[in-house]
């Protein structure tokens, strides 16, 4: 029963997939030297119970993070990771199968597991230290990564991971 | 006051074997604290990766050493103040001490490891240590009331301390078992996790003969009472149960599967109560083996995952995967742990004799 009935009943049962959503602020699209600027993320799990829901926030324009990038809120379960350059990372929505060698730094918030329905909010402030214009990344994925609605965006613009991204430019006037 | 204190005295020896009892009773039931906190933090870490020492499953793990530690010291008390039969209980004090050494010395040690190297493994020199200090702690426990009542004649109804003191065994051995075999002990720091074809070989041969040497052995250690394997086993289903499968959202469907692993523990059960031969509790001890694979469910997974299906399995999915994988399983593994199942069965006279000093 438990070898031949059971495991037939538990294979038919879809798998779980969660959904994630990303709302994403910008306080400013132009600042001057010396001025800071906001990301205010707020993520949710749109989809079913999944395991990890993920928010990723990477600074193209930076080779360090230093005291650029300042976290002003975060809600998330788990503490934010700092993936500096040259971090081995995962890429192509594998969950570390595939991984690439990390261009430029991210911050990466976490909440474990992930109940449909909750929000997470992440705020950044961000001081750049040079003109020109800054990128900002934002993306959110959630595990088990099962199809293309595991992670949001679900098209645009990919990141050195060959995956999605929001991407957003802010001027930085001299 | 001289009086009182000899009246204390006269009393403590008079009743020095109840008190060992005692000892031996708390170092058990801490034991089990611990490794349900065990089981429980196991779950924790795949779930929630807690990020700090101080959460509720280690606080369950180390209110359980405290207990141990005070049955320990009881034991000592019980066992100084013995006119007769000191012979009787010196193993079983010198192993639960053993045991409490290694286990009161992994706390600071996992503390100190946790500071360091952050989270850790479920394989790593603090874990072990405390794994195997379960492990001595329970086996002391566990000889101290099993002596107690063969040479004290007690009332029937302490005849099940026997299950208190075999199910922390099992759950030690368990934990042994599973640090060899599961694959989540890499870290950033440090690559423990097992070689996964060793792991494979380790997983398929231990736990069946772990599985049938504690439920043989408490049958042959009761006399044959029926019930007594249906006692232990369930018992031990319903510590998986509530510490591997409840806690996890994704697998609380499954929780039907597991329990109907009672199935066989009564079968195995009946077979032995009612037949009482060697034979029958060869058969019971095949049962009792090939039956590992679901009594295991659903960590045992992931070893057979890394050389079969190498998948990438996050907790939500581990149903699937477990139930994908079984049939392979059974395929490689149904005589071996049947194999293993009827070599336990040897090796429990063996272990109930030494237990209850027979030759």
């Amino acid at each position: 029963m438990t070898v031949y009935v059971l495991p037939e009943k538990f294979l038919a049962k879809e798998q779980f997939t969660p959904s994630p959503f990303l709302e994403v602020e910008i306080s400013n699209s132009e600042i001057n030297l010396g001025e800071s600027f906001r990301v205010g993320t707020v993520s949710e799990n749109i989809g079913e119970y999944g395991d990890i829901h993920i928010v990723s926030v990477a600074f193209p324009s930076l080779s360090k993070i230093d005291d650029i990038v300042r976290i002003v809120s975060y809600d998330f379960s788990n503490s934010p990771i700092y993936i500096v350059v040259g971090d081995k990372i995962g890429a192509n929505y594998s969950g570390g199968l595939e991984s690439v060698i990390a261009e430029y730094p991210t911050i990466e918030a976490m909440n474990r597991p992930t109940h449909p329905g909750t929000k997470y909010v992440m705020d950044l402030q961000v001081t750049p230290k040079i003109p020109g214009p800054f990128v900002v990344y934002v993306k959110s994925i959630d595990i088990p990564h099962t199809s293309s609605q595991s992670h949001y965006p679900q098209e645009g613009k990919m990141d050195h991971q060959g995956e999605y991204v929001l991407a957003y430019t802010i001027n930085v006037n001299p | 006051m001289v009086i009182k204190q000899k009246y204390i005295g006269n009393l403590l020896t008079a009743n020095s074997k109840k008190i060992f009892l005692a000892g031996s009773v708390l170092a058990s039931f801490g034991i089990l604290l611990v490794t349900v906190g065990g089981s429980w933090d196991i779950t924790n870490h795949l779930l929630n990766k807690p990020e700090t020492f101080f959460s509720p499953p280690h606080a369950l793990m180390y209110s359980g050493v405290a207990v141990s530690l005070i049955g320990a010291v009881v034991s000592i008390i019980g066992y100084r103040k013995m006119k007769d039969a000191k012979f009787v209980f010196r193993l079983p004090l010198r192993l639960t001490f053993f045991g409490i050494f290694l286990l009161v010395g992994a706390g600071p040690f996992d503390f100190v490891w946790h500071s360091n190297f952050g989270l850790d493994g479920l394989l790593s020199p603090p874990h072990l240590t405390l794994i195997s200090g379960m492990l001595f702690c329970s086996l002391g426990g566990m000889f101290g009331i099993v002596r107690f009542l063969k040479f004290n004649a007690p009332r029937k109804i302490l005849n099940y301390l026997l299950v208190l003191g075999i199910l922390p065994v099992w759950l030690a051995g368990s934990g042994i078992i599973s640090s060899l075999s599961l694959p989540f002990s890499n870290t950033d720091y440090f690559e423990f996790n097992p070689d996964p074809s060793l792991a494979f070989v380790v997983a398929t041969l231990a736990y069946p003969f772990l599985i049938s040497l504690i439920c043989i052995t408490s049958a042959i250690l009761s006399g044959f009472r029926p019930g007594m394997i249906s006692i232990v086993g369930g018992l031990f289903l319903l510590i998986y149960g509530f510490t591997a499968i409840v806690p996890n959202f994704a697998m609380i469907e499954s929780v039907e599967f597991y329990f109907m692993n009672f199935i066989p523990f009564a079968i195995a059960d009946l077979i032995v109560s009612s037949k009482k031969t060697k034979f029958s509790l060869f058969v019971s001890g095949g049962i009792l083996g090939s039956v590992f694979y679901m009594t295991y469910y659903p960590y045992v997974m992931y070893t057979y995952n890394e050389v079969l299906l190498g998948k990438l399995v996050s907790p939500s999915m581990i149903y699937h995967t477990y139930f994908e994988l079984m049939l392979q399983v059974i395929q490689f593994t149904t005589i071996p742990s049947i194999i293993m199942g009827v070599f336990a069965v040897m090796i429990s006279f063996r272990f109930s004799n030494a237990i209850k000093m027979e030759n």
